[in-house]
């Protein structure tokens, strides 16, 4: 078998230690699976063990608006190589606020294999908004179920971004419980090698007015596989429900594949849905007008792949972290991933 | 400046140019007119290294460089600009970053420095001012939801940044109203230099009203039969293409 190239696999660390340097940030650490933080409690938010030692709890109280980031770091190393399937839950309570960033990782080329669930609930009238970063080696499968319920008028946010591991899916089972509640998920995934990334989403409209969009967009080079599977269910009350959904990707080379299957299951008869899946390549005449300026031939690519990633990217609300994630991402596809100053190892900051 | 001798080209096995010679010197203006097919654009393409032209024979010298050994950016980075005859829209890359990037390329290729930021915005401006062209524009895409007329002006906008020294515009004029007309034409006429040339490809005589040329080449069946001054453009005008074709 020929050797897998890829254009970036992360660093392996000797200690691991993530700095993100944004203010108002509150970190917290998974460490194969345990939270390694004692319980803690800032600002109405609490943080525990989810059940035993395993998977975390983050429970924010009513009407709590939270001014912190919440960063969860979820990592595994050598130290524990067993196949891990664990819990996590996140409560968000009536009217109160919650931003979040997970970020999972592994530091050692051991193969993982994770199952992690995590649970979320968005309480009446509350917003949860999460960005999830993913980052793990090639041996690394991943498997993350999303299970949210959301009560009226809340809303949920879920920016996914995928930058490497063997395979990772992204189960999303998400339940619009409450009339005039809203879901908005959205993901963006680069490939390259032999990596697999799957997108795995349903997303129920159970009662009347309702709105859920989603947007994933993928850029898949070598011989990269991703599967998108988006299914859109509106009960047969749930009318004046509004529920859309994209997926897009952009294949770099011949062997690279996208499997995309919308999925709309409709029994109201006053909605409006729609979904639309494309797979395409670079635009050669775009290409050629910019080479025409003295853009050179790859950075033409590379600023077309930015683009097309941006559409994504830019549904992070906080600026400095989708401006972090944008150089993040950026960096990637130059595929000159260095170490960043403040992060031992994982170039995510 | 350009000197191209005995040029042919072809896509597939199909021969478009068909021995092209053509001599521009500084400070001079080309206009190169012809029916439909005759190779006009090919020609631009050429001179400008689209792919999917072969040139099965003859040269093409630039300021002393084979230009066809070069790659596209190459030759712009060596100061061969092609105003597009349909500009490419690009979404999500915009107007302000695309033009940084471009000018910063040239730079670099150059020795020098990248840009700073507000010698970048003067230079926008300036240039902007040229073609009429609002702010409101830098922002947007490239030439993503442009009217026709926007989209030629901004041709003449990025030639104005580059500063090229020689420029090719394929009909540029093409679906563009007289006002319109009148804004590109005085955008080339504010950019001519003794140092610099412009090659004008037209099918109608009407730019030329504006941007007067010091020669004109007729283009057939993929050869040059005919140049002469500008006089010929307004016999082209009156006469057709019939006269020149059948003599």
């Amino acid at each position: 078998m020929s050797k897998i190239e890829y254009k970036y696999t992360p660093v392996l660390p000797d200690e691991f230690r993530c700095k993100v340097p944004l203010p108002g940030i509150f970190q917290a650490v998974v460490h194969n699976g345990e939270l390694s933080k004692e319980r803690h409690k800032s600002n109405g938010v609490t943080l525990s063990p989810y059940s035993g030692n395993m998977g975390y709890r983050i429970d924010s109280m009513p009407n709590t608006i939270s001014e912190d980031i919440i960063q969860v770091i979820s990592f595994r190393d050598a130290s524990d190589t067993s196949d891990l399937e664990y819990s996590n839950k996140i409560v968000v309570g009536e009217g109160g606020e919650l931003s979040l960033l997970l970020c999972s990782h592994t530091l050692s080329l051991d193969s993982f294999n994770t199952s992690e669930r995590i649970e979320i609930e968005v309480g009446e009238g509350a917003v949860a908004d999460m960005v999830v970063m993913q980052n793990e080696h090639n041996n690394s499968n991943h498997h993350f179920l999303f299970d949210a319920n959301i009560a009226a008028s809340g809303f949920l946010r879920i920016n996914v971004v995928t930058l490497h591991g063997a395979q990772l899916d992204n189960n999303f089972k998400i339940a619009l419980k409450g009339e005039e509640s809203r879901c908005d998920l959205n993901g963006v995934y680069l490939a390259d090698g032999s990596q697999k990334i799957n997108n795995n989403i349903t997303i129920s409209h159970l009662v009347p007015n309702c709105l859920s969009n989603q947007l994933f967009k993928g850029i898949l080079d070598d011989s990269a596989v991703a599967s998108f599977t988006g299914r859109i269910v509106v009960a047969k009350d749930a009318q004046k429900t509004e529920a859309f959904q994209a997926n897009h990707n952009l294949l770099l080379s011949s062997s690279a594949k996208v499997y995309a299957q919308p999925q709309l299951e409709i029994y109201a008869d006053d909605v409006k849905c729609s979904h639309g899946a494309t797979s395409g390549r670079l635009d050669e005449e775009a290409l050629f007008y910019m080479r025409s300026r003295g853009i050179g031939y790859d950075e033409a690519k590379l600023q077309q792949q930015l683009a097309f990633a941006n559409d994504v990217l830019q549904k992070i609300p906080n600026e400095r972290q989708r401006e972090r994630l944008r150089n993040l991402v950026e960096s990637r596809l130059r595929g000159e991933f260095g170490k960043c100053d403040n992060c031992s190892m994982m170039n995510c900051c | 400046m350009l000197e191209i001798k005995d040029l042919h080209a072809s896509v597939g096995s199909r021969e478009i140019l068909k021995g092209i010679d053509i001599l521009v010197k500084a400070g001079e203006t080309h206009a190169i007119m012809g029916p439909n097919g005759s190779g006009k654009s090919t020609l631009s393409s050429v001179l400008a290294g689209r792919d999917t032209f072969e040139v099965t024979a003859g040269s093409v010298n630039f300021k002393g460089i084979d230009l066809l050994e070069l790659e596209p950016e190459e030759r712009a980075r060596e100061g061969l600009f092609l105003g597009f005859q349909y500009p490419v829209e690009i979404p999500g890359v915009s107007n302000v970053n695309f033009m940084k990037s471009a000018i910063n390329e040239q730079r670099k290729f150059k020795g020098l420095a990248p840009i700073n930021a507000a010698e970048f915005l003067k230079l926008m401006r300036e240039k902007m001012a040229i073609v009429e062209m609002d702010n409101s524009f830098s922002g947007r895409g490239v030439n993503v939801g442009f009217s026709g007329g926007e989209k030629k002006r901004n041709e003449i906008f990025q030639m104005a940044m580059l500063d090229p020294q020689l420029a090719i515009l394929d009909e540029t004029d093409s679906g563009l109203d007289i006002d319109a007309l009148r804004i590109v034409a005085n955008g080339v006429n504010k950019l001519k230099r003794a140092d610099n040339a412009f090659i004008v490809i037209t099918h109608y005589q009407r730019l030329l009203d504006y941007i007067v040329p010091d020669v004109v080449h007729v283009l057939y069946d993929g050869k040059i039969i005919k140049s002469a001054g500008k006089e010929l453009a307004i016999e082209v005008e009156e006469r057709g293409y019939d006269w020149l074709i059948n003599s």
